[in-house]
């Protein structure tokens, strides 16, 4: 993993958060755009895949692959499962959801690259 | 009117963020679990076959409040149940005695690992529960 890219991934997360609680404030639900910026999380989130996986062919991988890849596979999932759950409640809890998932993923990030650094 | 609110799913409104955080947590649990089978379930077996039935409560609670259906809100009772239960349990245990389960579970110190999540979430659950019942009054002359 790289540092750079951790901290990206964690500040868009606190970025979509932070629209996602304006929104909560508005009484707004989820709108498409707010999708389109997990969408570009979710493309961050796969480069990093693909670096790790590049790493750890040239032996500098996670200490622990299981438990990497178990993580990597759930920040993978969670924003697209929520965005499809929240876009289907047009009520502002659509954004609360959006909020619970981005500071999730922005978590899981922060846990991949300590489990990455632990080796 | 009033039957216009009649019906009041379990998944809409506040239970909508209240799965997202039942199904995160159900994620949590069901890769950690996973991981402990796979990987040192000799060392502490207690322990871990709770993790294992924890994960699977966790998942059935989350498609239960999902779904919503009569049906489905009892099995909700029953799992988020068990939920407040066993965190209450086994976090009074893990307290009392620290090896009382060889390692540390998802509910150990109620929930501490976890931020307290597993502790909070199952009373909110029963909350819910109580409060979507009360606003459906035909579910309860039937």
């Amino acid at each position: 993993m790289i540092l750079a890219l951790v901290l990206l991934v964690v500040a868009l997360c606190v970025a979509l958060a932070g629209w996602a609680a304006w929104f909560v404030a508005r009484d707004r639900a989820v709108v498409l755009n707010q999708l389109w910026g997990g969408a570009v999380i979710e493309v961050v989130v796969l480069v990093q895949g693909v670096v790790a996986i590049v790493q750890g062919a040239t032996g500098a991988g996670a200490g622990d692959p299981l438990l990497f890849w178990g993580y990597f596979a759930t920040t993978l999932v969670i924003l697209p499962v929520a965005a499809a759950w929240a876009f289907a409640e047009r009520t502002r809890w659509s954004s609360v959801v959006l909020l619970v998932a981005s500071l999730t993923v922005a978590f899981l990030e922060w846990r991949m690259w300590q489990i990455w650094t632990v080796a | 009117m009033a039957q216009r609110t009649v019906g009041r799913r379990t998944g809409q409104g506040f239970g909508r963020v209240l799965v997202t955080v039942y199904g995160i947590l159900a994620f949590a649990a069901l890769g950690r679990s996973s991981y402990e089978l796979v990987v040192k379930f000799t060392e502490a077996p207690v322990a871990y076959t709770l993790s294992t039935l924890a994960a699977v409560v966790y998942v059935v609670a989350t498609f239960a409040l999902a779904i919503g259906s009569p049906t489905w809100r009892l099995v909700a009772w029953i799992t988020v149940g068990i939920e407040a239960v066993g965190v209450v349990t086994v976090g009074a245990l893990s307290l009392a005695d620290a090896q009382a389960f060889g390692e540390s579970t998802v509910w150990s110190g109620f929930g501490q690992g976890y931020g307290y999540v597993p502790l909070v979430l199952p009373f909110v659950g029963l909350w819910w529960l109580w409060r979507t019942s009360r606003s459906t009054p035909e579910e309860r002359t039937a």
